[in-house]
Formats: C-alpha cells, sequence, structure tokens
C-alpha cells in the first residue's frame, strides 16, 4: 500500500457526506470516474489494482492504491475476500463496484456489507432477485410490465422426459427465438435458434456456456424481436420507498449483444411514450425494493410497444449520456443515497423534466477492436493519443499514450461523449471530436464511429439492434483507407520526407539504407489470413 | 515493390512533421505518422495501418516466400496461426480429422470475448500445436490442415 496524496478537504463545498474514505473495485475509467466524484466530495478514494495496473491511471489518481493479485481477474478484481480486506485494512468507509467484475455478484454486496462497511449500490437481496432474469420477469408480471415472450421458469434440461414439454413451450413462443442464461449477461449462454430442429443443442450449449460462466445453467426462452430497439430507463432509489425515473437511453446499436453507440433521449420517441415507458420502469423498481441505482432495459417492438428485458442493478458503462442531458451526477447521487440521504433536489427536478429534457447527448465506446474483422479484440499499446475537446464535449478515459490495453480486461479504452441542444448539433459535434481523435498503435472502433456520424439513416434515427450488421461494412471501410495509406506513405518517400519524428532508429539489419520504398503491411495481410 | 501512386494531381500537404493531407482531386483525407521503436504506421479514418520499409532486396525475397507459400496453399499442408493473442479455451477439432472450409477449428478467448477459428480451406488435420487452456501470442502456430 502506498499513499500517495494527501489532499486538504477546507476547500471542499457544503455537502458533507459521513465517509471519509471510499475504495474503489473497480479498474479503468470507470474507477476514474467514481475517484474523480469521491474527490469533488472531500472523500479519499482507495484505489484497487492488479500487476497488469500497478501504473494505471486509476492507481496513480487514487489517494492510496492496494496490490490485490496478479493480472488475471479471478486472481485479482473478482476476489471477493481480497478487495473487502483491502477495504478493511485502508479504513475505507464504503464500497463502490462500478460495472462489471463484482458489481452485481449479491455475495459480494454481503460480505462488503457484514464487515460493516456501506456497499454503494442495491441491497444483496434486490440484486440477487433482479439479477435473476426469470424472477425479474415474473416480478415485471405482477405489476403490469409487459415482458418479452417466453418461458417464465427455467427450461428442464436435465429431464430428457421433459422434452416433448419444452418443444411445445418453444412453439408457443415462436422462432426465431433466443435461449438465454437466467444468470445471465453480455450474451453469455446466449444461443439463437431458427427452428424446433435446432432448439436441442442450442439448449446443451446455453446451458454449458451458462454454467462455466456464471456457476448456474438455468436457461430459458425468449422469442427474438427484430428489427428492435434497445431503450433502457435509469432508475434511482433512495431508501425511503422512492423511485425516481431519470429518463431513458438508446442503445440500439450493437454487435454481438454488446453496446458500440449510446444516446439519450431515445430519438422519434414522443414524451407521452416516454412517460408511459419510465413509469412502467419505476413500477418495476418498486416491485423489487430498489435503492441506489439500477437500469431496466426494454425492447420496443416495429408497432411501438415496449416489453421489457431485464435490469442491471449497478451504474451503466453509457451513464453518463443521462447525467448531460438531465444534468445530474449519477456517481454523486449513489454516494449520498449510500450515505442514506434522499434523492437531492437536482435529481428530482431532472425526474420532472425526464420526458422532454430540452437537450441531446450521444456516447460512441472507443474499444479496441478491429472494425474490419467483426469487431475482434486488437489488443497492444497506445503509440499515440490525442482526445478532442471543445463545447460539448467529454472524454471517459482509463488510458492515454504508452499504456499497454491488456488482453486480460475489457477493451474499452475511452466513453466519447457529446451534448448539445438537439440531436442534429449532436451528431455534427460527434462528427467533429471523432475528427480530431487519433489513436495510435491499436485499432480501435473509431472508423466505425465516423461512419456512424456520416450515415443518413443514423441522422434520421432509423436505429434497430440489426443495424451494425446490415448497414456497416468495415471490410470496405479498411481497404480505402489501405489505399490512402499507400498513397501517403508513397509520396512521403518520394519526397525523401520521413514522415516521422523524431527521426526513427535505423534497423539494423540496414533497411533504412533502403531506396525510401514502403510497403502497407500488417493489418491487410491479417485480414487476408483470417477466414471471415 | 512498386507503389501505385495513382492518377496525376495526387500530392500531400504537409499539415506539420507528422501530419499531412492527402489532395486527390477535390478529396483531401487527413493522414498522420506514427512511428515507435521499428514500427511504422499511417492513421487514416480512425484506421490504425502498419507500414514497414524494406530494401528492393528484401521485397524480392518476401515475394518469393509469399509465391512459394501461395503454390503450397493448392496442395502442400496450410498452417493456420493465432492473429490475436490469447486463451485457447477450446479446441473442436483432432489431428486425423476431415474439415470442411468455414468449419471451427478452435475458440481463442482474448479480453472476455470467444473468438471463433476456422478453417481456410478444406483438409485433415495433420497435426494440432496448442491445446485447451494454452495461451497463444500472435504468429503461433495452432493447427496444420494438409
Amino acid at each position: 500500500m502506498a499513499s500517495l496524496r494527501k489532499d486538504d478537504v477546507a476547500g471542499r463545498g457544503q455537502e458533507r457526506l459521513p465517509f471519509r474514505r471510499v475504495l474503489v473495485a473497480n479498474r479503468g475509467e470507470i474507477a476514474v470516474r467514481i475517484i474523480r466524484a469521491c474527490h469533488e466530495l472531500g472523500i479519499e478514494a482507495i484505489g484497487i489494482y492488479s500487476d497488469a495496473d500497478a501504473d494505471a491511471l486509476h492507481t496513480r489518481l487514487a489517494d492510496v492504491a492496494v496490490r490485490i493479485g496478479p493480472a488475471a481477474p479471478t486472481e485479482s478484481y473478482l476476489r471477493i475476500d481480497a478487495v473487502v480486506e483491502a477495504a478493511r485494512s485502508a479504513g475505507a468507509d464504503a464500497i463502490h463496484p462500478g460495472y462489471g467484475f463484482l458489481a452485481e455478484r449479491a455475495s459480494f454486496a454481503r460480505s462488503v456489507e457484514e464487515a460493516g462497511i456501506v456497499f454503494v449500490g442495491p441491497p444483496a437481496d434486490a440484486i440477487q432477485a433482479l439479477g435473476d432474469k426469470l424472477h425479474a420477469r415474473r416480478l415485471a408480471q405482477t405489476v403490469d410490465v409487459p415482458v418479452v415472450p417466453g418461458t417464465l421458469e427455467p427450461v428442464a434440461i436435465d429431464r430428457p422426459d421433459r422434452l416433448a414439454v419444452v418443444m411445445e413451450e418453444a412453439e408457443r413462443v415462436g422462432f426465431p427465438l433466443l435461449v438465454k442464461a437466467a444468470a445471465g449477461g453480455g450474451g453469455r449462454g446466449m444461443r439463437r435458434v431458427t427452428d424446433l430442429a435446432g432448439l436441442p443443442a442450442a439448449l446443451e450449449a446455453g446451458f454449458a456456456e451458462a454454467l462455466s460462466a456464471f456457476g448456474d445453467g438455468a436457461v430459458y426462452l425468449e422469442r427474438e424481436i427484430l428489427p428492435a430497439r434497445h431503450i433502457e430507463v435509469q432508475l434511482l432509489g433512495d431508501g425511503t420507498g422512492r423511485v425516481a425515473a431519470l429518463g431513458e437511453r438508446d442503445c440500439s446499436l450493437q454487435r454481438r449483444h454488446q453496446k458500440l453507440v449510446e444516446e439519450a433521449p431515445a430519438p422519434g420517441i414522443s414524451p407521452a411514450e416516454r412517460r408511459a415507458l419510465h413509469a412502467m420502469a419505476v413500477r418495476l423498481g418498486k416491485a423489487a425494493g430498489l435503492r441506489n441505482a439500477a437500469t431496466a432495459e426494454f425492447l420496443r417492438a416495429p408497432d411501438g410497444t415496449f416489453a421489457f428485458l431485464e435490469v442491471n442493478t449497478r451504474l451503466q458503462v453509457e451513464h453518463g449520456v443521462t447525467e448531460l442531458v438531465m444534468g445530474v451526477d449519477l456517481v454523486r447521487e449513489q454516494l449520498r443515497i449510500a450515505a442514506g440521504l434522499p434523492l437531492s433536489e437536482a435529481a428530482l427536478a431532472a425526474a420532472e423534466r425526464a420526458a422532454d429534457p430540452g437537450s441531446h447527448a450521444i456516447e460512441v465506446r472507443i474499444a479496441a477492436e478491429n472494425p474490419a474483422l467483426d469487431f475482434t479484440p486488437a489488443p497492444g499499446r497506445i503509440s499515440s493519443w490525442t482526445m478532442p475537446g471543445g463545447p460539448g464535449v467529454r472524454i471517459d478515459s482509463g488510458v492515454g499514450q504508452g499504456d499497454r490495453v491488456a488482453p486480460e480486461y475489457d477493451n474499452l479504452v475511452a466513453k466519447l461523449m457529446v451534448h448539445a441542444g438537439d440531436r442534429d448539433a449532436a451528431i455534427d459535434r460527434l462528427r467533429r471530436a471523432l475528427d480530431e481523435t487519433e489513436i495510435g498503435g491499436i485499432q480501435t472502433t473509431v472508423p466505425f464511429h465516423r461512419f456512424v456520424a456520416r450515415d443518413a439513416s443514423f441522422r434520421a434515427g432509423e436505429v434497430s439492434t440489426g443495424w451494425v450488421a446490415e448497414r456497416y461494412d468495415g471490410a470496405a471501410d479498411l481497404r480505402r483507407a489501405l489505399g490512402i495509406a499507400k498513397l501517403a506513405t508513397g509520396l512521403a518517400a518520394i519526397e525523401g520526407r520521413h514522415p516521422s519524428r523524431p527521426a526513427p532508429p535505423k534497423p539494423v539489419d540496414g533497411r533504412a539504407e533502403s531506396d525510401g520504398r514502403w510497403r502497407a503491411a500488417g493489418r491487410a495481410d491479417t485480414m487476408d489470413r483470417w477466414p471471415r | 515493390m512498386i507503389i501505385e501512386l495513382g492518377p496525376p494531381g495526387v500530392r500531400l500537404d504537409w499539415m506539420g512533421p507528422d501530419a499531412a493531407i492527402v489532395v486527390e482531386g477535390a478529396t483531401r483525407t487527413r493522414v498522420r505518422f506514427v512511428t515507435e521503436a521499428d514500427r511504422s504506421a499511417v492513421l487514416v479514418g480512425g484506421w490504425h495501418i502498419e507500414v514497414v520499409v524494406e530494401s528492393e532486396r528484401l521485397a524480392a525475397l518476401r515475394e518469393k516466400a509469399r509465391r512459394g507459400a501461395d503454390f503450397a496453399g493448392h496442395g502442400g499442408p496450410t498452417e493456420v496461426r493465432a492473429i490475436i493473442p490469447g486463451r485457447v479455451v477450446a479446441v473442436s477439432v483432432a489431428p486425423g480429422d476431415e474439415v470442411v472450409a468455414g468449419q471451427q477449428l478452435l475458440v481463442v478467448e482474448a479480453m472476455k470475448m470467444q473468438n471463433e477459428l476456422r478453417a481456410p480451406r478444406a483438409g485433415t488435420v495433420a497435426s494440432l500445436a496448442t491445446g485447451t487452456g494454452q495461451t497463444v501470442e500472435v504468429g503461433d502456430l495452432l493447427v496444420v490442415l494438409s
């Protein structure tokens, strides 16, 4: 443990929470985001880090940083005992889990509470109840919230004699359908089934994947709604029974059930529809005894009807777009609620105007992935890093120049958010901000986002969960870029101008003695070798 | 290797020591050259495109090697190598198995995502150079198809 900084707290504002120290049980951009909120409240932030993150931004930004193990998440960020012990030894009053890792493990929330430390999130019971997607689906039905058609109990996969019943259920649900893990998330344990013949294999595969990923193999059936829009409602509950909806986010642009672009408010939806949607989410939150932050996810069918999907009992990756349009700091609200305070005036006022927020925000997730290879991970070291700035631009990131994007962890490197008076202006701003963005050393999703910012159908709000596959041809986009890269390198070589600063070291084999001809290589060759 | 320079009138407008605009008629595209250690790349449109400088002699050798590999590809063994670093979480074939083009050979997990590696052509699995649980680096030999 190393104490890195001692801030004086004399300059802090009126609001004083009963927390002196908060442990941030996460890494990367979300750990940085939470540490910043702590500092603004005059609270010391305790960071944790694995060996891979000894020099990471979140480790450096924390007031105290505690090493919790080797790089592998199972030996570090996922170790409940190590995280709780770090909090205890550092004298933390509360633990903020961020998202991912232990954020939605009821057993973690319970261990934290049992150690006499405040868990910044919903109570363990609520996490458990809502984390079971089947339980959440049944709960939704009790408060008149329509669910995506499907089963409400686990499929009896271990009972071959029940297969006929399962087949009947599947026919009733309708094809194509999805086999989903009750304990699932992030597409794990999910299988798409187009006909009855494919069902047994999908059930088996889904069960096995769910069992290995979550330790619980329970799966259920859900009809696939296509084209659908993914729209989710931000909820805050303060423990007095009050639950407020802070507007919705449209997260329809996804690949492999992972979000790429999110915006608030959802385009093309009337304030009346929004109010109805928010009311459904609030009913769910109240029925679940929600305290702190959570998000209720819905699918919107082409006929405009909403169907409940699941509740995430944590801060979402995309919480920033809600903060921008609502003018509310969600992490600050989380800390206030965890400290036993009621929802702030700002949050209540925001909930009042959530159906007609009066501005627009868009977030793009810049991840280390290759958009020409179906967004496969592309870890590596960042050699140059230029982020945009100016009016209405917010960057949440946990990395910078010289940092390694480790294959052990999530490959999100930055969230670029823009905020403007309306959606058109926000898209203009997004395009401008992306033009200023330059990341060297790794391939990122920026080419895809540049495409989105220029696409007419996106501007028209014609988004759906099938949009990325239908509209974006990453390989063609790369071919165009390759042509320009070849031209540029060739021209630079002919001009005898080595396009680098400082001059590169001379390779020992004397390649620098060459006639200066360049060859575009690397990713193009990679593409040819990788079967698509 | 000869660079095709496209139609006449294509030029570079330098915007600084490592940034330039490629001007092709009315189209202007911003590029940035980045160099780190012995690696060079061009950033264009969000793409990170690696480039290597090499002598005529080396280029000729490489070309020869590539043609040789192509030739071997028609009858001889095909080596399937890792293009992303990660951990092998599943091996779907065994030596001696007949595979068709596009069939899944193995699954490599990187950054919490499972990436299926598929057969580039039909053939027989001659040998497996890896196994479940093994960590692989870019370029590592995984499967040989004959």
